[in-house]
């Protein structure tokens, strides 16, 4: 016998369980303590108060994506088309264009990403070479009345700053 | 008939309508409330008028007003619309008709007229319960036939095998009752249990009727449909049952007989067993004759009471988050004084019963509006527990409903008459 054989207690056969009103009474002891608890001082509820009060992002957290620069200010895109390829739902949209400052051959001329497609599988962050986009917004709210607002191009992941220092986003594994 | 006769008629009428009614706004926000306190959230705090949220209470005249416009729809495949939109009428009016004779205060004596404060003044009382009430549940099967849906009937099944299986339980509770005390009227059972057992026990139903009172509120549990009974509704399994296809206003009168229902039951449940209006060691004539001291104590009391409200409010009724010139403080404010101004106006006009009415007539409405205030409170302790055990219990099983009906509480039930029974002819 190879097997380990567990043997679990059956519980709930005694008589005072099967009366079920000593369980219940119990449970309805558990139950009242709570809302006294609360009733006397409701800031000892468990809850956040939340559009006002925010949860707080770890930089682990995967959330809205943005596209970094060099420290020169540059785009640090070389538009090579790793985030595009190994995008699971096809939300990114690169066009490649010339680049002349000697960075590199190519910089993206067009760089959109579909909020409503994305996944926020971070497959982009991974398969990037330069470290160009990442999701280290702190972002995770993504609301928007029209479909089209939804489509983030170029100039929008440029401009959204990190949330996080450079040292701990690095030391949450990005 | 003498215009104090047809006055006391419409008050005792108005009375019997309005307050299920308007309890049903009370029961719905403690629901929610009561829900979010026992599971540790804060529930409905956002809706406001001004900026007065009422403790949350402003979220049912939302919720009011979403259900009213909504559009009413009977869906293409009902093929019996009588039938469809009667339902939920039935639900509702048989659960407020029930309401009719349950006794709000004892026999108000004026001059040498005597009134039975009840809605409908009647001796059948309990007999009238229990014939109305059976009444609630064809509005269930109803609905649920009516609707033509798999979940619909499924529902209405379900509430009606569980309303048959403890009715029994109920009524044979009921008739140990009735043997203690000797009658079917509402207002007598009442009066009976002003009474003191070995002097100094209020004589109240559930101290004669110990296993009886249990076996009673389960079967009321069951009857309206709560948690853990409420497989007629069971949202997990059958959707939401009976009133599946039902959308707006029709939905409302469901949702607000079964309020009703709640109320109303619990109000049956404190009229039986837990002492009706009476106000323990003070009956109604002891009240009479000490009005005045009674009157002192309330003024001295009100005040106290007044404040630890205040003061609870202050504590409570502010954000838990840093707010510049938090509004809610303002608000609290707002409550306070009008607190303390209701006090002040409460303590005036006892004062001036205390001065000029004091005796006579004054007295006995004086002690009537308390017992009235008795009993609304008793019944809203009673509508709490309803609360309570529906936030804690999770549904039973459909066998394990059947099982406890007809196996456990109906050998109970007989056992507490045959005990009753011999109590009565040996000692009574």
């Amino acid at each position: 016998m190879s097997i380990k054989v567990r043997t679990v207690e059956r519980k709930g056969r005694t008589f005072l369980e099967q009366l079920y009103l000593v369980e219940v009474i119990k449970g309805m002891t558990v139950t009242l303590g709570h809302f006294f608890r609360n009733l006397l001082d409701n800031s000892r509820l468990y809850v956040r108060h939340y559009p006002e009060v925010k949860p707080e992002i770890t930089a682990r957290w995967r959330g809205r994506h943005r596209l970094t620069r060099h420290e020169d200010g540059s785009v640090k895109c070389v538009a090579c088309f790793m985030c595009q390829t190994n995008c699971p739902s096809n939300c990114i949209m690169i066009e490649a264009g010339e680049r002349f400052d000697g960075k590199s051959e190519k910089m993206p001329t067009r760089f959109d990403i579909d909020l409503l497609e994305c996944i926020y599988c971070g497959y982009c962050v991974e398969a990037c070479p330069m470290d160009a986009i990442r999701m280290d917004t702190g972002i995770y709210s993504v609301t928007s009345y029209s479909r089209e607002s939804m489509v983030l191009g170029l100039e929008d992941l440029l401009e959204t700053p990190g949330a996080f220092a450079e040292e701990e986003y690095k030391k949450g594994g990005g | 008939m003498s215009a104090l006769d047809i006055l006391l008629v419409i008050l005792r009428i108005a009375f019997g309508a309005f307050v299920p009614l308007s309890f049903v706004a009370v029961l719905v926000w403690m629901e929610r409330r009561g829900a979010a306190f026992f599971q540790d959230r804060a529930g409905p705090n956002r809706c406001n008028v001004l900026g007065f949220r009422a403790g949350g209470l402003i979220q049912n005249a939302a919720d009011g007003i979403k259900l009213a416009f909504k559009e009413d729809i009977v869906p293409g495949h009902v093929k019996h619309k009588f039938y469809f939109i009667l339902a939920p009428m039935l639900v509702f009016i048989t659960a407020l008709l029930c309401f009719a004779v349950i006794p709000f205060a004892d026999v108000l004596i004026l001059g040498d007229k005597h009134y039975i404060m009840q809605a409908i003044p009647m001796d059948i009382g309990i007999l009238w319960f229990l014939a109305v009430v059976g009444f609630g549940v064809y509005g269930i099967i109803l609905a649920g036939w009516s609707s033509h849906n798999k979940y619909g009937v499924l529902g209405g099944l379900r509430a009606a095998a569980q309303v048959i299986s403890y009715e029994i339980p109920m009524g044979l509770a009921l008739v140990s009752l009735l043997a203690v005390y000797g009658t079917v009227n509402l207002t007598e059972m009442a009066q009976f249990q002003g009474r003191l057992l070995f002097g100094f026990i209020p004589m109240w139903g559930f101290v004669l009727q110990p296993l009886g009172v249990i076996i009673f509120i389960v079967a009321a549990f069951a009857e309206t449909n709560r948690t853990p009974f409420d497989l007629a509704e069971g949202e997990s399994e059958i959707v939401a049952g009976y009133h599946v296809e039902y959308s707006s206003m029709k939905f409302a009168l469901f949702f607000m007989g079964e309020y009703v229902a709640m109320f109303v039951s619990s109000a049956l449940i404190v009229t039986l067993y837990f002492g009706s209006y009476q106000i323990p060691w003070f009956t109604t004539e002891t009240l009479v004759t000490y009005a005045r001291p009674v009157v002192i104590a309330i003024m001295i009391g009100l005040p106290v009471i007044g404040y630890f409200f205040a003061e609870w409010m202050k504590r409570n009724n502010r954000s838990h988050y840093y707010r510049e010139n938090d509004p809610r403080q303002k608000e609290t404010a707002v409550y306070v004084a009008l607190l303390w101004s209701l006090v002040a106006i409460l303590e005036v006009v006892l004062l001036v019963y205390l001065v000029f009415a004091h005796g006579g007539v004054a007295d006995r409405i004086l002690v009537a509006l308390l017992q009235i205030g008795t009993f609304l409170f008793k019944t809203f302790l009673m509508c709490f527990v309803y609360v309570w055990v529906r936030w804690t219990l999770p549904r039973f099983r459909y066998d394990q409903l059947q099982k406890i009906g007809w196996e456990k509480l109906l050998p109970l039930a007989l056992l507490n008459i045959f005990i009753t029974s011999a109590i009565i002819v040996s000692f009574g």
